[in-house]
Formats: structure tokens, C-alpha cells, sequence
């Protein structure tokens, strides 16, 4: 379960990047997180997994008080996340395997857990075939879901997507959608930020919407 | 944990061979560096041998008045007697002075055989035991002695003595002072390459904190990165200076010996090869330590 208590988060601009921000999502939920470009949902997603601090507030994930931690057991809560960035953030220098037993090794895990939880994961996004490509080899569409099974193979409960489509054109961000909903059906929570109203119209899923670090809609 | 060392070795590796290059400069710079330390220290260790062996040969002569009485030479020969440190007694008198003295110059010069008086004192000649705080032992007698009725003056080349021994301690002083020079110098170069290595890969590094990577993940192989330039830095360093040791013994080795008997080219001592090693292993950890550091701080929450 994931509480936030009245996130405040200023860069030192005239606006404050989060004004009073405050949600309660359960186990197990799929959320919309929507909101103009600076509206605040990068921001907010920071703030989730302990990438930046809050200048007021409580947020709390999976138990664990994220203000509270400090710096060198950041990797307690961050274990427990999977994180998909719009722009892939895959090294371009090794493989989509190697990508994705990055992960895996940060864990400590011993070569035969990698080998077999890896090859689960590029399953699951549908990606064995390319294995052995470099991500620059790869269209959009692959190298999102080869973050997506980045995310996945450490087993996280909370999945976090920045912007997971917008780079991709509107048939690949339907089918990336869906691998996120297999992983809510699955048991994951997943909160997926985006601002394409397409894909809020296709789906039913509950909306968050920050409005200038405001959370108008919970 | 095998798991965990290996893949740092692993990752270690990868990093050198990443930036092949800033490695290679660094190790040249660690190399260079300790090259002249090592020579320092080679032209210290020698110098030492010399001090040493002319310390061995040093002997207290006690030259006497002219009208001592047996009764002051008996009292003179206990206190010599009764000191530990005093190896042999030997005493020469006015006449057998003059005797030796005669035989040895009389070839040379006229004027010394024509004298018709005998210039020369009586004299006690003291060799001590070895000991290494010798030349301490020998002060300390000397002390004791100048205040003796009887005793007209004493000599141990004391004066040379004392430069010699101001120069080896003012040697030792450049030689701290160059160290500590280059070593703070030796940090600043291996912490910049490191800072190098981190900056090339910097996503790389964040990506691995945002996967939940440790500190002390990402710590060591960094540290073991410049655990190794220090390693080899100073491997290659001590080979040069072995290579300076034996061009020059095999050189300069009969030139020596002929001037100072018995005296050999020396190589560093074990504890100075150690400290060497050890000092480059130090240096190239806190050049590391001090870049992953401040690495990690950009990183924390603002």
C-alpha cells in the first residue's frame, strides 16, 4: 500500500513542484497518474522511489516510512520497485539479456537464478528471439519492453511507469499497456503516468490527476 | 559473498578495460612518482651503510697532560674498565708516540726527525663494542672524561660525525617531505581518474542505485580499481629501482669498495619495500574513496 500525506516539493521556482499531495493506493490497484507536462508526476514518482527528498509531508510504500531512510538503505525500498522510464534507460553496450540480468547481479544473485529468472522475463514481454541484440538494434516498442522485463525480474509488488509510451505510436503503446496489465493481474500494483487521453479512454482504471503539483483527482 | 567478490572482480575489470587509457596514465603517474621516491630512498639506505661502517671504525682517544700522576692514569683506567660498552684498552706513551710517529713521517720530511723535544702526549686508545647507539656510548664516555684532572683533550671525529649525522636527518626530512608531496599529489590523480571512470558511466551508476544496487556494491569495485593502479604503479616503481640497483652495482661496485672498504651497494630494505607498497596500496584506496564518496553524495535526496 502505498499513503501520501501532504507531499510538498519546491525547486526553489515560483511554483512549487507538489502542493499538498495526499492518496492512499492498495495492493493490487492499477492507477492512472495524468496531468499536463510539469504538472508534477515525475516529480511525485521521484519522490516514490527516494530519488528526491520532500520539503514537507510523509509518503508512505510497502511499510516503510521513504523520508525516514537514509541514503546508503535507499536500495530496501527500491528493491521492493520496479521503475520504467520513458526514455528506456537500457546500456547501450550490453546485451537485451545482459540489460536484463543487470538487475539481477546489483542482487547478489548466483549465475544460475540470473540465467533462469531472466529468460522468465524477456517470456513475459515477449523478447526471447532477441536476446542477443544490442538496444540500439531494437525499435521503440522492443526496448520499452525490455525495461519492462528490466522491471519485472527482481519479483517487485510495485511497479512505477513514467511515461512508459510516449515515445511510441499508438498500436505499441496499446500492446505495452496491456503487459502492464497482465503484471496487475499477476498481483502487482502498477501506476502508469501518462497524459495520452487515448489510452485513459480505452481503459477503466483509477485516475489520479495532478493539475500545477495539485492533486485535483484521487 | 563469492558471488558478490566476484562479480566486483568481474566488474573491476571491465571498468580498467572501459577506460583503458586514464588507467594506463595513472599507473605511469604512480610509477613515475614512486620511481623517485624509491630512488630517494636507495640513495638514503647507502648513505646509512656508510654512516655505519665509518661508525665502526670511530675510536675515543684520550690524549693526557704531560705530568699525570699514576695515581689520575690509575683512576682514568678504572673508569674505561668499569664501563660496559668499552671493548679494548690500549695505551700508547709519550715515548712510543713519538717512536710511531717518527717511523711514519720521518721519510717524508726532515723537519719532524730534526726536533730535539717530544711534542707528542701520552694516550689511551678505546675501541668499543658493537652496538648500534655506538657513537652514543662513545659521546657519553667523552663526557664523563672532559672534566678529568689529567685529560688534555679527546678525540672521535665528533664534529664530521655530527654533520654527517645532521645531513642524514635532514635526508630524511626531504625524503618525508617529497613523500608527502607526491603522495597528496598521487590522491589528487588517482581520485580524478576514478572521478573519470565514474562520470563515463554515470547512468550506468545511477541506473544501479535505482535497481536497488548497495554502496557497497557500487563501492568496490571503484575502490578495488585503484587498489589495483597502486599495485601495479609500485610493482613497476621497485623494478625500476632494482634495475637503477643493479646497473650500478655491477658499474660502480669496484669504484666503491676501493674507496670505502667493505661497503656494498645496498637495495631497499624489506621494511622500506613494504612501506612503499603498502603507502601506493593506501594512496590508491583514498584516491578512489574520495571520488565514490562524492559520487554518492551528488546522488542523495535534496
Amino acid at each position: 500500500m502505498i499513503q501520501a500525506f501532504n507531499l510538498h516539493k519546491s525547486y526553489g521556482g515560483v511554483a512549487p513542484a507538489l502542493m499538498d499531495v495526499s492518496f492512499t493506493i492498495q495492493d493490487g490497484e492499477f492507477v492512472f497518474l495524468t496531468g499536463q507536462s510539469g504538472a508534477g508526476k515525475t516529480t511525485l514518482f521521484k519522490i516514490l522511489f527516494g530519488w528526491e527528498s520532500v520539503d514537507r509531508g510523509q509518503v508512505i510504500v510497502d511499510r516503510i516510512n521513504v523520508g525516514k531512510l537514509n541514503e546508503s538503505n535507499l536500495y530496501t525500498l527500491r528493491r521492493k520497485i520496479g521503475v520504467v522510464f520513458q526514455d528506456y534507460k537500457l546500456l547501450p553496450k550490453k546485451t537485451v539479456f545482459e540489460n536484463v540480468a543487470f538487475a539481477q547481479q546489483i542482487l547478489g544473485a548466483d549465475r544460475k537464478t540470473i540465467r533462469f529468472k531472466t529468460w522468465d522475463a524477456l517470456k513475459n514481454v515477449g523478447l526471447t528471439t532477441k536476446k542477443d541484440s544490442y538496444p540500439p538494434q531494437l525499435s521503440g516498442g522492443e526496448q520499452q519492453r525490455v525495461a519492462i522485463a528490466r522491471a519485472l525480474v527482481n519479483d517487485p509488488q510495485l511497479i512505477l511507469a513514467d511515461e512508459p509510451t510516449g515515445n511510441l505510436d499508438p498500436e505499441v503503446s496499446l500492446e505495452i499497456l496491456e503487459l502492464f496489465e497482465k503484471m496487475n493481474q499477476q498481483g502487482k500494483t502498477v501506476i502508469m503516468a501518462t497524459h495520452s487521453l487515448e489510452m485513459l479512454r480505452a481503459r477503466d482504471h483509477r485516475l489520479l490527476i495532478l493539475n500545477r503539483g495539485r492533486m485535483v483527482q484521487s | 559473498m563469492i558471488s558478490f567478490v566476484l562479480n566486483a572482480l568481474r566488474t573491476t575489470v571491465h571498468n580498467i578495460k572501459a577506460n583503458k587509457q586514464v588507467f594506463l596514465m595513472s599507473v605511469a603517474t604512480i610509477t613515475i612518482a614512486f620511481t623517485i621516491q624509491g630512488f630517494f630512498f636507495l640513495v638514503f639506505v647507502n648513505l646509512n651503510t656508510l654512516l655505519s661502517t665509518w661508525d665502526k671504525q670511530v675510536q675515543l682517544i684520550v690524549y693526557l697532560d704531560d705530568g699525570i700522576s699514576k695515581g689520575k692514569k690509575n683512576a682514568l683506567e678504572e673508569i674505561f674498565k668499569s664501563n660496559e660498552k668499552v671493548d679494548s684498552i690500549s695505551y700508547d706513551s709519550r715515548d712510543e708516540a713519538w717512536t710511531e710517529f717518527k717511523n711514519t713521517f720521518s721519510g717524508k720530511s726532515g723537519f719532524v726527525t730534526d726536533l730535539d723535544f717530544n711534542p707528542l702526549p701520552a694516550s689511551y686508545n678505546l675501541k668499543f663494542k658493537d652496538d648500534p647507539e655506538r657513537i652514543v656510548n662513545i659521546r657519553q664516555l667523552a663526557d664523563l672524561l672532559k672534566g678529568q684532572k689529567g685529560v688534555e683533550s679527546l678525540e672521535y671525529g665528533e664534529k664530521w660525525i655530527s654533520r654527517f649525522e645532521n645531513f642524514m636527518i635532514f635526508l630524511r626530512v626531504v625524503i618525508l617531505a617529497v613523500g608527502g608531496i607526491l603522495s597528496v599529489g598521487l590522491i589528487l590523480i588517482i581520485s580524478n581518474t576514478i572521478k573519470l571512470s565514474i562520470y563515463s558511466r554515470r547512468d550506468e551508476f545511477d541506473l544501479m542505485l535505482l535497481l536497488g544496487a548497495t554502496h557497497r556494491f557500487i563501492k568496490t569495485p571503484l575502490l578495488l580499481e585503484g587498489l589495483v593502479q597502486g599495485v601495479i604503479g609500485v610493482g613497476l616503481a621497485l623494478g625500476l629501482v632494482k634495475l637503477t640497483h643493479i646497473y650500478m652495482k655491477f658499474n660502480f661496485q669496484g669504484s666503491l669498495e676501493s674507496i670505502f672498504r667493505g661497503v656494498d651497494f645496498q637495495f631497499l630494505t624489506q621494511p622500506l619495500l613494504w612501506t612503499m607498497v603498502l603507502a601506493s596500496i593506501f594512496i590508491g584506496w583514498v584516491g578512489s574513496f574520495l571520488s565514490i564518496t562524492q559520487y554518492l553524495h551528488s546522488t542523495d535526496r535534496e
